[in-house]
């Protein structure tokens, strides 16, 4: 199977700081990788440098066999924003456009780009609207939406633009337990479909549920990866067993 | 005080009053785009015209604008070798006075209101393809323009309220015929009535910027 994320060595600091100490790790299609750790233990800044949110110091980023980074050595500007145009976003605060409605935040990208007819834009927002529920509230503006909702549209419009893969960087984390579950529910859906997915989470229970594979973070290091069962029932490293007890307690 | 009084001096002072909402008009119309301009190359990387850009809003703002329009009319024509070619028409200086500290004033309400603007906005706008034009026109300004409306209305009453100074530089405006008929007829009239006038244009710049403010709010 080939990977079609791979990434080797990635190295990053914030002045002094060493946030990504050679992080190794590589992406199948259909993956669904919960990337787990503490606050402060990088696994947001390595979802950002996969789509240049961040840059890095050094390693090398490879995206369905293309370097957008090698050695530390970025491609050139077009080819950096060609190669991460085959990854979606969500993010923890769902960064929605507030002046837009929500039918203009699922088609305001794909009608900038111009590689499809406005008809098929719009076709394909409906149908995604439909997937995630929200088909009714097509022409309100994000304020009147609940976290839930928002984060629903925030998805829809990442995969208006048809990502390769789907990064979430804690797209549960600034919800209220209610309004949790109606997201993991679209998420748990896009991996039934094959989406590729990687997803920082503090949600143990998805992790263990959808994920095929879990990446345990620590102090800027993936300090231990494996299949869910595997690793939430026999933790190997002492750092995992800690991190594990606390967040069930 | 028989109605004929009143319309009496009503006439000189409602031409007046053209007079200052031409002014208001010329100056609220280029000095918001100047103001915009200013705010971009503040923001610019070039240091040099970010630091012209910080250095203009700094002796626009801090000196009053009374000051710039005696300079303006009565000072650049006294200026060695150039002055002879720098005799404006009172109104053209008045109105070139007024735009440039305005613009410095807007400029310094659009920079508030891209400052405001949440870095999510521009990472999301990164991550869905779209190129600099694109955030810009598509995503930010809209927002910058929309947080900036409140402030905006405010520095447009004032606007209205400082045309007034025109009467220093010897314009004829609104303030300048209620002074005269106060003067000749000694009577305080005139100033209620140019007061009612000012409140007049005020109140349908107020609504005016109430209704866009609810035409732009997005919820």
């Amino acid at each position: 199977m080939m990977a079609i994320l791979e990434v080797t060595d990635l190295k990053k600091s914030f002045g002094e700081l060493e946030v990504l100490k050679k992080i190794t790790f590589s992406v199948n299609k259909n993956d669904v990788i919960a990337v787990l750790g503490a606050s402060g233990s990088g696994k947001s800044t390595m979802l950002r440098s996969l789509v240049h949110l961040e840059t890095i110091d050094g390693g090398t980023i490879r995206v369905s066999g293309n370097d957008l980074v090698k050695d530390g050595m970025y491609s050139k500007p077009q080819d950096i924003k060609r190669i991460t145009s085959n990854m979606g976003m969500v993010f923890q605060q769902f960064n929605l456009f507030p002046h837009l409605t929500v039918k203009e935040n699922l088609e305001l990208a794909p009608r900038m780009h111009k590689r499809e007819s406005v008809q098929q834009i719009e076709q394909r927002s409906k149908e995604l609207l439909d997937k995630i529920g929200l088909s009714n509230r097509a022409s309100a503006y994000p304020g009147t939406l609940s976290g839930g909702q928002k984060q629903r549209v925030a998805i829809a419009r990442a995969l208006m633009l048809n990502p390769e893969i789907l990064l979430f960087d804690e797209p549960t984390s600034s919800l209220d337990p209610e309004l949790t579950a109606e997201v993991l529910q679209v998420m748990k859906k896009l991996a039934e479909d094959q989406m590729t997915m990687i997803v920082v989470t503090h949600e143990i229970g998805f992790a263990k549920e959808v994920a095929n594979k879990v990446v345990f973070m620590d102090g800027g290091e993936i300090v231990e990866s494996g299949h869910p069962t595997e690793l939430f029932q026999n933790p190997k490293h002492e750092r995992t067993k800690a991190f594990l007890q606390r967040s069930l307690d | 005080m028989s109605i004929e009084y009143i319309s009496s001096i009503l006439t000189p002072m409602l031409e007046g009053a053209q007079v200052t909402v031409l002014l208001f008009i010329i100056a609220i119309v280029l000095s918001i785009p100047l103001g915009f301009l200013i705010t971009l190359a503040v923001n610019s990387k070039i240091k040099l015209l970010s630091g012209l850009a910080h250095s203009y809003v700094y002796v626009m703002r801090g000196t009053p604008l009374l000051l710039q329009l005696l300079f303006i009319c009565f000072g650049l024509p006294m200026l060695p070798v150039v002055g002879e070619n720098l005799v404006l028409d009172r109104f053209v200086a008045a109105c070139l006075g007024f735009i440039l500290n305005y613009s410095a004033y807007f400029a310094e309400i659009f920079r508030g209101g891209l400052l405001a603007i949440d870095k999510g906005q521009y990472e999301a706008a990164q991550v869905l393809g779209l190129n600099k034009w694109q955030t810009t026109s598509k995503v930010i300004l809209p927002q910058m323009f929309r947080i900036a409306l409140p402030a905006v209305a405010n520095e447009s009453v004032t606007l209205v309220k400082d045309t007034a100074l025109l009467y220093a530089v010897a314009v004829p405006e609104l303030l300048h015929f209620a002074q005269t008929a106060v003067n000749r007829d000694f009577t305080i009239l005139p100033f209620f009535i140019a007061g009612v006038i000012y409140l007049i244009m005020t109140l349908l710049l107020t609504l005016f910027f109430k209704w866009l403010e609810k035409r732009f709010t997005f919820a």
